[in-house]
């Protein structure tokens, strides 16, 4: 299983990963999607998209959005990519749609097939078993509108993500409060951090911290 | 309305300033430019009827077009998005009037001295068809007038406003012979009020189309009254319609004909719309009829393309002389190629969008006849420039804007589509015939009652292959042709039947023949600029997206999200349906070179819940009416 994590911020920031994420595919000509988080001006960030990975040598391209009807004639060539792409947004808005959309089965054997799973910030947070990491901080959390109550994810991986995480004194606080309550560990990544994930190889990139069962712990030794 | 207050007798033209009518504001001076003087009334007297006006009591700002007013110079470049109590009030002083009719003077209505306004208003009159005088002699503006011009940077704009009271150009008033009190409630449209509703339509929608680059009138405010009802302004840089030239001609007025004529020509030239412009007066109408040919071509195409309907008709009515789009009582916007639509006017049935082009040629020809008559002095038969060489023009053009619509529509970039069109005429062409079966293709159920008049669906959306096509042959590598079946799949609408997408020989043969002229488009452009198909088809796959974006609005789309807006609780203020238009214009804006802001790929997703809503709704309608 070939996964990305990451947090956000800049292309810059990330160019790291993103060459790590090209490396994975394994293909010199790969062949990449993106899938944001909502239609709305999703052709805006497919622009900036193909602009940052045409400087890293691709040239097959995808948008596909989950929450506007798509044919199944795309969709069979979304999944043939090499590499996909989730976007950031409002990760309950995201979640809700590719739950609707049945998209968790068609990753699964995306990721069987041997493709590269990408996400970033609430398309990161969807990879997790759930999305609670979305409703907190109280002073930086996506909105839930839809009221949704099941927030149960993909569970590709057996720890909950933290994006955008700034080493402060009142995120600590609420990040330690939920580590007491969660029995799995809780990877906080700064922007233009994330997490690579190989098979059985788990590597950070960026100043992590975790969080666990109310202590912080900075990981060392990481990427980038 | 009559207050227990002291009355005044009304005489035309006589009144004076009064108190408040001088008030002088200095915040906002350039509302002061807008009195009901317009250089019409000079110019050619007798195509307006002069109406005075009073104050209107009891109406609210509803709405006020902040980005129009600065561009027009009512407010200052630098003024907020704020409703200051000051701009309150300078907008219902300046807008919520309502003429004193024909029935207010027969009945003797006297009004207080101070609420009547200095400057007559005029309503103007032109042709329309649904008068029972063919030569519009009665018609015109029957709830209308013009608050006057506004001059910034050079540019002179036309200021109108629609539901200011009952005017003797109406239908109602000439069929019926009789004039109506504003407002009475036995006639509909000619009672000279307009509502809420239509100012809300038209705003969405022509904001949506202007943002588009369509010419289009802009509403600048809406001020509403109980019951529903309001005062619906609007502006564009000139409000004049071919219907307010043909109504001289058909009544063989030379004189009045030739300086309405000449009124406008004056005007585009000011407005710098036209240039290098021929100085003797011969040439002059010439170059006059070849700018009509180019705009109605172009409009024409335009409208086909985009899939505008417009009620085009013999009048002149319902279009502006620059191809703008007013009165959008009728407009619509299809999602997929309604070409059988009719509307259903009661005592007509509209015309049909495919008819529009028709329509068009036969103004043109109209035009051809004025031009003809202002020089000659002699007024021949319209069937005598039937085979005019501005008709033939016409026609040359219209497809020269067609071949150049269907490049843009396809997401070639500009340098590219300048490429194709001045050189590959044949293979643009051959493509815009397969387009055209498509686009053109029909339910196999036959015409079926829609709520406002008849339709014969059409089964395919063309932005839906438009868009996709390129991102299927960018995934398979370019030869990867799509099949006949995952074609269809793509193509198909919410109207289309299993019966509408059985196969047939023919079908099969135009889808290959489509992705053919298609793929043969792209290697032109790759061949000739020496770069990649691939990289040809990138470029086309990302502005495709913008330009072929899977929720345009509809005129069924308009409508529910302008009930949406109004029937909001709590009642939205102005300010916040400026933002919400705001939002959702930008969201329409289907121009793939408009600026963009960087991305971390996190797109901020800050629109309110009301515009998710109204895109649900766009969604909703996407292939509608």
């Amino acid at each position: 299983m070939k996964l990305v994590l990451y947090s956000g911020g800049s292309e810059d920031e990330n160019r790291f990963l993103n060459q790590r994420a090209l490396d994975l595919t394994e293909n010199n000509s790969p062949k990449i999607t993106l899938i944001p988080s909502s239609s709305y001006d999703a052709e805006d960030d497919f622009r900036f998209f193909v602009q940052e990975f045409q400087g890293l040598g691709v040239q097959k391209f995808m948008l596909f959005c989950v929450d506007t009807p798509y044919t199944k004639t795309l969709l069979q060539e979304v999944l043939k990519s090499d590499l996909i792409f989730l976007g950031g947004g409002n990760t309950f808005y995201f979640l809700k749609h590719l739950k609707k959309s049945g998209m968790f089965a068609h990753f699964t054997k995306f990721l069987r097939r041997g493709g590269v799973l990408c996400g970033l910030s609430a398309g990161a947070i969807v990879l997790t078993p759930h999305v609670h990491t979305a409703t907190f901080p109280h002073f930086d959390r996506d909105e839930n509108p839809w009221d949704m109550k099941n927030l149960s994810a993909m569970r590709l991986v057996n720890f909950e993500f933290f994006p955008h995480y700034k080493n402060s004194k009142r995120y600590d606080a609420e990040l330690l409060h939920h580590s007491k309550k969660s029995k799995i560990p809780l990877y906080a990544c700064p922007d233009g951090g994330g997490i690579i994930i190989e098979g059985d190889q788990i590597s950070f990139c960026g100043k992590t911290h975790q969080f666990f069962q109310g202590k912080k712990l900075t990981v060392s030794g990481y990427l980038g | 309305m009559l207050e227990n207050r002291s009355m005044g007798n009304i005489k035309l033209k006589e009144s004076r300033p009064s108190k408040e009518t001088t008030k002088e504001n200095l915040g906002y001076p350039k509302f002061r430019e807008v009195d009901g003087n317009h250089p019409l009334k000079k110019m050619v007297p007798e195509a307006v009827v002069e109406y005075q006006v009073r104050t209107r009591h009891g109406g609210q700002v509803a709405f006020f077009n902040f980005e129009l007013a600065r561009e027009i110079g009512l407010i200052s470049e630098n003024h907020p998005n704020e409703l200051t109590k000051e701009l309150k009030e300078e907008i219902l002083h300046t807008f919520s009037i309502v003429i004193i009719n024909e029935y207010d003077m027969m009945n003797n209505f006297n009004y207080p001295k101070d609420e009547i306004r200095p400057h007559t208003y005029m309503a103007t009159r032109y042709l329309q068809l649904q008068h029972p005088c063919k030569k519009g002699t009665t018609s015109g503006d029957g709830r209308s007038i013009w608050n006057g011009q506004i001059t910034n940077k050079g540019k002179s704009y036309d200021v109108s406003s629609c539901g200011t009271g009952a005017t003797k150009l109406s239908p109602a008033c000439n069929i019926n012979k009789k004039f109506y009190q504003t407002g009475d409630p036995t006639v509909s449209y000619g009672c000279g009020y307009s509502e809420k509703d239509e100012g809300f339509s038209s705003l969405f929608f022509s904001e949506v189309l202007a943002k588009n680059g369509l010419e289009t009138e802009r509403v600048l405010a809406i001020i509403e009254f109980p019951k529903g009802l309001a005062i619906n302004v609007r502006v564009h840089e000139n409000l004049l319609r071919p219907s307010h030239m043909f109504n001289h001609l058909k009544q063989n007025n030379l004189p009045t004909l030739k300086r309405m004529v000449d009124y406008y020509i004056d005007r585009q030239v000011k407005n710098k719309i036209w240039k290098n412009v021929p100085t003797d007066s011969k040439t002059l109408y010439d170059y006059f009829l070849m700018k009509v040919v180019e705009t109605f071509a172009q409009m024409s195409a335009n409208f086909e393309d985009q899939y505008i309907f417009c009620w085009l008709d013999w009048d002149g009515d319902n279009i502006l002389m620059d191809g703008g789009i007013i009165d959008y009582g009728s407009v619509r916007q299809f999602g997929l190629y309604h070409h059988e639509y009719r509307y259903d006017d009661v005592q007509r049935w509209s015309t049909s969008i495919k008819e529009q082009k028709q329509k068009a040629r036969y103004i043109v020809q109209t035009f051809a006849q004025i031009v003809d008559y202002i020089k000659t002095e002699k007024k021949k038969s319209i069937d005598d420039f039937k085979n005019h060489h501005a008709i033939q023009n016409f026609d040359k053009r219209f497809f020269d804007y067609k071949n150049q619509n269907i490049l843009t529509k396809i997401g070639f970039h500009p340098k590219y589509a300048v490429f194709l069109f001045e050189n590959c005429r044949k293979e643009v062409e051959d493509f815009r015939n397969d387009f055209t079966y498509f686009e053109m293709a029909k339910s196999v159920k036959g015409p079926q009652k829609v709520p406002d008049g008849i339709n014969w669906n059409a089964i395919f959306c063309m932005r839906d292959i438009l868009r996709e096509l390129p991102q299927l042959y960018l995934g398979r590598g370019v030869g990867g042709l799509v099949s006949e079946v995952e074609f269809l799949d793509i193509i198909k609408s919410s109207y289309a039947t299993k019966a509408d997408l059985k196969r047939s020989l023919r079908r099969d043969l135009k889808i290959r023949s489509f992705q053919k002229t298609y793929l043969k488009l792209i290697n032109l452009v790759s061949k000739k600029f020496k770069e990649s198909p691939e990289k040809i088809i990138l470029d086309v796959s990302m502005r495709s997206s913008v330009i072929n974006k899977y929720d345009r609005v509809t005129g069924d789309s308009i409508t529910t999200i302008v009930n949406k807006v109004m029937n909001r609780k709590p009642k939205l203020s102005a300010e916040e349906i400026s933002i919400i238009l705001k939002e959702f214009t930008d969201y329409q804006n289907l121009n793939p070179d408009k600026e963009r802001r960087p991305s971390n790929f996190e797109a901020e997703k800050e629109q309110s819940r009301l515009v998710k809503g109204m895109l649900q709704i766009v969604r909703e309608y996407r292939d509608g009416i």
